[in-house]
């Protein structure tokens, strides 16, 4: 029997990755973004997962909190009926158990103001970091110390290109985005996102051909330094595909299939992907604009898709072009169009990847080369695997 | 692999009995009434209450207890593998004292050790054998059903091999994730009666399996673990690093030292290698009793040698161990000269069969 079966563990290069495929529920003891922050209005309150944790924000004097979505009581998501009694609580609908937003501690009952358990009982809550329009959340363990900084979750901050991109937490920049569900296990969305491979789902969409632009059928590492770790102190962990340089071989016809690809712009897109899944493209959907996405898991068979578009915006004219580009051109045929490809692409592969095992009977090629670097990067620099919501009793 | 004595006819109720009180580590306590002229073991299975042990004779320490209270005398005519220190501060091997009054001792491993995973029979299939090197295999099984087995790394299970009635002892390699997958791994020795199944074993082939068994389990402290394995010992070990790998909270220092008998024979290098990538609080020490070719990098020595001789200055270090005997002894010996308390060291032993 050895040697022939082709999932055996010694046989599979998936072993050399083994606590990425291990992270079905993602990584945890990081940043993800929850919500816009015009999407949690003065007094909102909204429910969200992500990793397996149910969390309910609220804003308050303009402050947003986190706590876990479950009463204490009777389990019931707290988000499912907002109910704000005071600036400094969140009540739940059922009963009015009211916990403190910043530490999550019974402040009373509203049925029973003299209870025992008040000031003894109390829901977790997370650390929420606002920044660039977005309310990000601190998902993992909450005895998890020190806390790392929101920039340690971030794609680097671009220093090799004369033309630079914007940072996200720049000042002076413009972002505008979208986030929506994605029915694919997140780690199949991020592998999608940087895919050297997958350019052929692109080549004749609408942006493409309306800017000209020379995309190719797709790119094939050919040399040394293709692809690049990523390794700051303390920082972003992760890969950078270098299509920038000759290290990367675009392939524009293919002879065999008498396909061609078209487009004479040949502005470079690099991709790079650092930890917990955060995708950045440089000078896409055009020249001087970045593409940021996010692929937060939500459970083990669903990711929410963000798609981040940060420009450089100055003053409010540019803002004013900014949003006409952005809403009458960017958004529809980028945001929108070219990557309805990459979802309907993601949730292709999540029923051989969900139910063949194919985290170990997947047959890569040579552009899958940043792939597998992906996976071993992640494997060694994740700050922990999320288990699933059943195995650890929902804590 | 673990020795084990479960069959030992039990001896008969005691005259002149005392209370003796047994703490578990999760502050359950069993009662028992032990004889002047009984070991405190031997009453505990006697009423039921299965202790764990291997030797029996005084020499392993895996029934060691902390006497709380009370007067608890071990037996001179043996050659106990307690230090006179030890014994003044209360340490009792239970498998070697007599209970001469009323006593309460403490234990090192939780009741559910015990009693919530009570051992069982049930069925499995051979999923694959893989062969690190010739003289040893992999061999990978699946539970037929997993609903509440359950096991904690280190422990080991007892499987009959296929068309004999021979039952072979083998540590997990694999942790309680992995069910219903279980992963073992075994010293191949000619003529045995597992190592020559193994060789025509074929995929889907029913095994029936026992277990599981042993206290060879990880203890929860933040301070260094030092661990020391010698050959197919490296098996159970593997599975408490990855359990610490996979568990939640910030990850102590690990050092592991693994030695085999030549470089022609050392199996695993790229299995630890991994995990030295992916947890960076792991270090690791190779060495070979003979190495021939130095471009091995490997270190000659046995795996105690290969500890070093740098003092362990942590208080809250503990160690486990798990290879041949003399491999352990001398492990013992080397830790407590580098600084380690007796008490934080835990230790398989592995005997080939």
């Amino acid at each position: 029997m050895a040697g022939s079966e082709r999932s055996s563990s010694a046989i599979s290069a998936s072993r050399q990755y083994a606590p990425y495929v291990e992270a079905e529920w993602g990584f945890k003891n990081t940043w993800y973004p929850a919500l816009f922050s015009h999407e949690l209005t003065e007094n909102g309150v909204k429910g969200v997962t992500m990793a397996g944790h149910d969390i309910v924000l609220r804003r308050s004097r303009g402050k947003a909190y986190a706590l876990r979505d479950r009463c204490a009581h009777r389990g019931v998501k707290m988000s499912l009926r907002p109910m704000c009694l005071t600036a400094e609580t969140l009540s739940c609908w059922y009963h009015g158990f009211t916990y403190g937003l910043d530490d999550g501690v019974l402040k009373t009952i509203v049925a029973s103001p003299d209870d025992p358990l008040i000031g003894k009982v109390r829901i977790r809550t997370y650390p929420v970091m606002e920044r660039a329009g977005i309310i990000f959340v601190f998902v993992g363990d909450e005895d998890f110390a020190p806390l790392p900084a929101l920039e340690a979750d971030m794609p680097i901050r671009i220093t090799d290109d004369a033309n630079a991109v914007a940072h996200i937490l720049d000042e002076n920049v413009y972002v505008r985005g979208i986030h929506r569900t994605g029915n694919s296990n997140w780690r199949l969305a991020v592998e999608n996102g940087f895919d050297p491979g997958h350019l052929l789902i692109h080549w004749d969409n609408q942006i493409v051909a309306a800017t000209d632009r020379k995309l190719g059928l797709g790119v094939e590492p050919i040399g040394e330094g293709a692809i690049k770790i990523i390794d700051e102190p303390d920082g972003p962990k992760g890969i950078m595909n270098m299509y920038n340089t000759r290290a990367y071989k675009f392939i524009m016809e293919n002879k065999a299939v008498n396909m061609r690809a078209r487009g004479k712009n040949s502005y470079y897109a690099r991709t790079s992907m650092v930890l917990p899944g955060i995708l950045l493209v440089e000078h896409w959907p055009i020249p001087g604009w970045a593409q940021y996405e996010w692929y937060v898991p939500t459970d083990d068979k669903h990711h929410e898709y963000w798609e981040i578009l940060v420009g450089r915006c100055r003053n409010e004219d540019e803002r004013r072009e900014a949003d006409y580009l952005y809403d009458n051109f960017l958004e529809p045929l980028g945001l929108r169009d070219f990557n309805d490809n990459d979802l309907f692409a993601r949730e292709a592969m999540q029923n051989f990847y969900e139910r063949c095992d194919g985290w170990n009977r997947e047959s890569l090629c040579a552009f899958d080369a940043a792939t597998i670097t992906w996976r071993k990067v992640a494997a060694r620099f994740n700050r922990g695997i999320q288990e699933s919501p059943e195995s650890h009793n929902g804590r | 692999m673990p020795t084990e004595a479960t069959s030992t006819p039990l001896p008969p109720a005691a005259a002149n009995a005392h209370r003796v009180t047994l703490r578990f580590e999760d502050g359950v306590e069993k009662e028992i009434e032990a004889g002047a002229d009984e070991f405190v073991l031997d009453a505990a299975l006697r009423q039921g209450v299965p202790l764990v042990y291997q030797c029996r004779s005084g020499s392993c320490s895996t029934c060691l207890g902390q006497m709380v209270s009370g007067t608890l005398e071990m037996v001179r005519d043996r050659a106990l593998s307690l230090i006179a220190s030890e014994i003044a501060e209360g340490k009792r091997l239970l498998c070697s004292s007599h209970a001469l009054a009323p006593s309460v001792v403490r234990l090192h491993y939780p009741s559910s050790l015990i009693y919530a995973e009570e051992r069982r029979n049930f069925e499995a299939r051979v999923a694959g054998v893989e062969w690190p090197v010739p003289s040893v295999a992999k061999l990978a099984i699946a539970l037929e059903r997993r609903d509440g087995v359950s096991f904690h790394a280190g422990q080991y299970v007892r499987i009959r091999v296929p068309g004999t009635e021979e039952w072979r002892s083998y540590s997990m390699c694999s942790t309680p994730r992995d069910l219903p997958k279980m992963e073992f791994l075994v010293r191949i020795i000619p003529g045995g009666v597992m190592s020559e199944y193994l060789r025509t074993a074929r995929e889907g082939e029913r095994l029936e399996v026992e277990g599981p068994l042993g206290a060879f389990i990880l203890h929860p402290g933040k301070g260094l673990h030092v661990f020391v394995a010698g050959g197919t010992g490296l098996a159970p070990i593997l599975a408490m690093i990855d359990e610490i790998r996979r568990a939640s909270g910030p990850k102590p220092k690990m050092l592991l030292s693994f030695g085999c008998a030549s470089d022609k024979t050392f199996f695993y290098r790229d299995e630890i290698e991994l995990r030295q990538w992916w947890v960076p609080q792991l270090s690791a020490r190779l060495s070979a009793d003979r190495v021939e070719d130095q471009a091995s990098g490997l270190i000659q020595g046995t795996p105690v040698d290969a500890l070093g001789a740098e003092a362990i200055n942590d208080p809250e270090a503990s160690a486990y161990l798990c290879g041949p005997p003399p491999m352990i002894e001398g492990a013992r010996r080397r830790l407590a000269e580098l600084g380690m308390s007796p008490e934080r060291i835990y230790a398989e032993r592995f005997v080939a069969s």
